[in-house]
């Protein structure tokens, strides 16, 4: 590991509005229009801009994918081996941004997170502990079943109806989790339309803060799951 | 700039290759033995001269103290990582060694990076024989599995041997290069990769665009201590039990018998995979053993060893959401592959006859030449888009890890974190980087710690921005930045394992001193030659009767105490070590027979004239 002290930054005030080397208007492109060379990543840039994509969330992903291959070809360090310093250092930026873009948009899931957290309604890690009230009485009830378990290992006893009860609620919430994603998608088709039909800020931000409230839900059942999985695993 | 060279530094072997301008592929280039691999042996003479490759191989016998193999084994390990590995092999680390293993060679201490020097400038003092020009910039190949520190050690090694690492490439991603342009391959490729000291399983897709081919690896998984070394030990500790039970047997086993006895045994495995038994015989006092080995018996041996391979692989298939079925191609790397139950292990796994038709041994830096050639000529028909082994983390609240840069992405890869102070007037920010999956810090690799200084004030105020950065050989680069003024922050990084920057640099002109006594050694060499020459030729001339006749009636008795005086002298630098001596006294013989040569010549001239007439001269 090392430290670098030279390197620009993402959103740092080094990215400048004119080509570096030709001092062209810089148009936010991989590289400068005039000369060709590659430039420094704009302030505020999203992911979706990096592709060239407006921020919807319905992707082809063959087409992502081909996209990936593309910019790949021109961006990797490999074709800055012989450049100055400088221009292999934008070569990092551009191509470590390039690969957690294309790491974060093909993924659904992801991609809906990563478009929260860049609107700012989304901070990273945070995500709510409570059981959503629907939820309440099953939850309460798999937290009992967990003790019972731990207690029954602890004591030596017999696990095997607690351990298939266990598997039965795990089941119940996996299936939870699917309603969760086919919920989530269906507002993501409804974040798309809103931007086809050009609506007003009044229209998406209740879409945004929906999403959101789904994320956290999927989130706490997430956990859930993986908690349960833990305890049946565990001899 | 010279070109650029493809270095496979094996844990058993090492090999340079290069792309053959004439064929257009890669070729690996032989040493002075005639083959193209270098044991990875190192061995240093009392006077402190390095012997690397296969003279040092036959000192494992006669001097193992003073002689180290397999030390890849130790590359950016700590001293408590490597408990286990001292059981079975007779390194000797210097028990005043923390963080960075120093081992003891004779009455010397070294590093892991810089013995791994010593094997790279041997390789590539076999390149400048090659090329007659030098060789100053290098690809190197690592393990798939290996970590930040790993790297890290292994690119240190490459700066002390004199050679800028253009690129550290992942063993299996450069076979699989290779073997590419070998086949012209399409598909998803497994590369299962079994050597001498680590086994690596990397999953890649081929994709074929506008562009040219991209190499695209999808996963990767491996354990960086399993290798041919665990058969060998596997196969020890059953012939050390057999010893045990002969009378005598339980006396301690000298180092010479121990590096014998691993020395047959190897032979012994290498013969079980053309011959269905072998039997290996030796007699070394105190030590006497006969043992007959079935192929049978060996698999069985090494049968669990085999499967810890297998579950890498599972995981790396799981990683690339692939069934084994989805595989298209299966490619063999290592020697330890040329073992029938590995192949048969892996070709019933995959249902499908694994890809050997390049050596095994080679294909590595075949791949390494390769990667050279594209970053010598520029991206033209071929990229390599390579991912990162280990997920990397940082420390947060009870020592849980929080994962930033998932393992299998893509590199280069990066992520960005913000940290601000939890207290009033809190003054320092500690961060803890780490490598691995595991969920507590405690159970993953540490790769560094540093602390962000902060000026006094308000919690919450404070905003620093780290940016971490895994680059293409994948190494971590950390760079902050104070949000509030937009200023550079400065952090002072003290990684985990390994060497820090001073030290590389103290070592680097420690290794321009070696480079100078390597010069020195040539010289005196060479200046020791012509000595020879002109000492055997000064009394082979004067033993002749007639020149000796010649120096009596025409040398005054100065002119020949001159000559015996200088001969003296010139035999007496001979014996020493300083090769410029030696050709100031090789000048002062030349001037003291300068004379007797010229009066000499003269007269066979005239010898040789004499009798023939004026015309026929």
């Amino acid at each position: 590991m090392s430290v670098t002290q030279t390197r620009t930054n993402a959103t740092g005030p080094t990215a400048s509005a004119k080509c570096w080397s030709c001092q062209a208007v810089a148009t936010g492109a991989h590289f400068c229009a005039a000369c060709g060379k590659i430039q420094a990543l704009p302030a505020g840039a999203d992911y979706f801009a990096f592709f060239g994509l407006p921020q919807k969330l319905t992707l082809d992903p063959a087409a992502l994918e081909a996209q990936f291959h593309k910019l790949s070809w021109k961006l990797h360090p490999d074709n800055f081996v012989r450049a100055s310093e400088f221009e292999r250092n934008l070569s990092l930026e551009r191509s470590s941004e390039l690969n957690d873009a294309y790491r974060t948009l093909r993924e659904p899931i992801a991609r809906i997170e990563y478009l929260l957290l860049h609107l700012g309604l989304r901070k990273e890690g945070t995500t709510r502990q409570q059981a959503p009230p629907e939820l309440l009485e099953e939850v309460f009830e798999l937290n009992e079943s967990l003790d019972e378990l731990r207690e029954a290992r602890a004591e030596g006893g017999d696990t095997a109806a607690l351990r298939e009860r266990l598997a039965e609620a795990q089941q119940n919430f996996l299936q939870k989790l699917e309603d969760v994603d086919a919920e989530l998608a269906a507002v993501a088709r409804e974040w798309d339309a809103a931007l086809d039909s050009g609506a007003g800020e009044s229209q998406r931000s209740p879409l945004l803060a929906r999403m959101n409230e789904i994320l956290n839900r999927r989130s706490y059942i997430r956990n859930l799951v993986a908690g349960v999985q833990k305890e049946l695993t565990e001899v | 700039m010279g070109r650029v060279v493809g270095i496979d530094l094996g844990t058993t072997f090492s090999l340079i290759a290069h792309m053959d301008p004439q064929t257009g592929a890669p070729k690996c280039i032989p040493g002075p033995y005639g083959s193209n691999l270098c044991p990875s042996v190192v061995s240093v003479d009392p006077d402190g001269k390095i012997i690397v490759g296969e003279p040092a191989r036959e000192r494992l016998l006669t001097q193992p103290d003073r002689t180290i193999y397999s030390v890849k084994r130790l590359m950016g390990r700590g001293v408590a990582d490597v408990q286990d590995e001292l059981k079975l092999f007779p390194f000797r680390i210097d028990p005043e060694s923390r963080n960075v293993i120093r081992v003891r060679l004779g009455d010397k201490l070294f590093t892991p990076p810089e013995i791994s020097a010593f094997i790279l400038r041997e390789l590539k003092s076999w390149a400048e024989k090659y090329f007659g020009e030098p060789v100053e910039r290098a690809v190197i190949t690592v393990p798939a599995y290996f970590n930040d520190a790993q790297r890290q050690a292994t690119k240190d090694a490459g700066r002390l041997a004199g050679l800028e690492v253009l690129r550290l490439v992942n063993e299996p991603t450069a076979a699989a290069l290779a073997y590419g342009l070998h086949k012209q391959k399409r598909g998803r490729v497994a590369v299962y990769d079994f050597g001498g000291g680590t086994f690596d399983i990397s999953i890649l897709k081929l994709i074929s665009t506008d562009e040219g081919e991209i190499y695209q690896v999808l996963s990767t998984n491996g354990d960086t201590h399993l290798g041919g070394d665990d058969i060998d030990n596997a196969m020890m500790k059953v012939a050390r039990e057999a010893i045990a039970r002969e009378p005598l047997g339980k006396s301690h086993l000298p180092g010479e018998a121990v590096q014998q006895l691993r020395k047959e045994l190897i032979r012994a495995k290498h013969e079980l995979s053309g011959s269905d038994r072998t039997s290996v015989a030796l007699s070394m006092a105190p030590a006497h053993i006969d043992l007959a080995i079935d192929r049978s018996g060996f698999e069985d041996l090494i049968r669990p060893i085999v499967a810890r391979t297998m579950q890498p692989v599972k995981l790396a298939l799981a990683d690339a959401k692939l069934t084994p079925k989805e595989i298209d191609e299966v490619v063999l790397v290592g020697g330890s592959t040329r073992i029938p139950l590995v192949r048969k292990t892996v070709s019933d796994y995959f249902e499908r006859p694994p890809h050997c038709e390049l050596d095994p041994d080679e294909v590595v830096a075949l791949g390494a030449a390769v990667q050279a050639d594209i970053l010598e000529t520029g991206v033209k028909t071929m990229l390599l888009l390579d991912v990162t082994p280990l997920s990397l983390g940082m420390e947060t609240m009870g020592g849980v890890v929080a994962k930033i840069i998932p393992r299998n992405s893509t590199i280069p890869a990066s992520a960005q974190e913000l940290f601000t102070t939890g207290v009033e007037n809190q003054t320092g920010i500690d961060v803890h980087v780490l490598q691995g999956e595991r969920e507590l810090a405690k159970d993953c690799r540490s790769l560094a710690r540093f602390q962000l200084r902060v000026p006094p004030g308000p919690a919450g105020l404070a905003r620093i921005e780290v940016k971490f950065l895994i680059d293409a050989n994948g190494i971590l680069q950390v760079a902050a930045r104070d949000l509030r003024s937009g200023q550079q922050h400065t952090i002072e990084v003290q990684p985990s394992y390994g060497l820090n920057d001073e030290e590389v640099e103290r070592m680097l002109e420690e290794s321009i001193e070696f480079a100078e006594q390597d010069f020195a050694e040539r010289q005196m060499i060479e200046a020791r030659t012509e000595a020879d020459a002109i000492l055997h030729a000064t009394e082979k001339t004067l033993a002749e009767p007639r020149a000796a006749g010649i120096a009596a009636s025409e040398l005054s008795a100065d002119e020949r105490r001159a000559i015996t005086e200088s001969v003296a002298q010139l035999k007496a630098a001979v014996a020493s070590t300083d090769y410029k001596l030696v050709r100031q006294r090789i000048d002062e013989l030349n001037q003291a027979t300068m004379r007797l040569a010229e009066i000499i010549m003269n007269s066979a001239l005239q010898t040789a004239l004499e009798g023939k007439r004026l015309e026929e001269v």
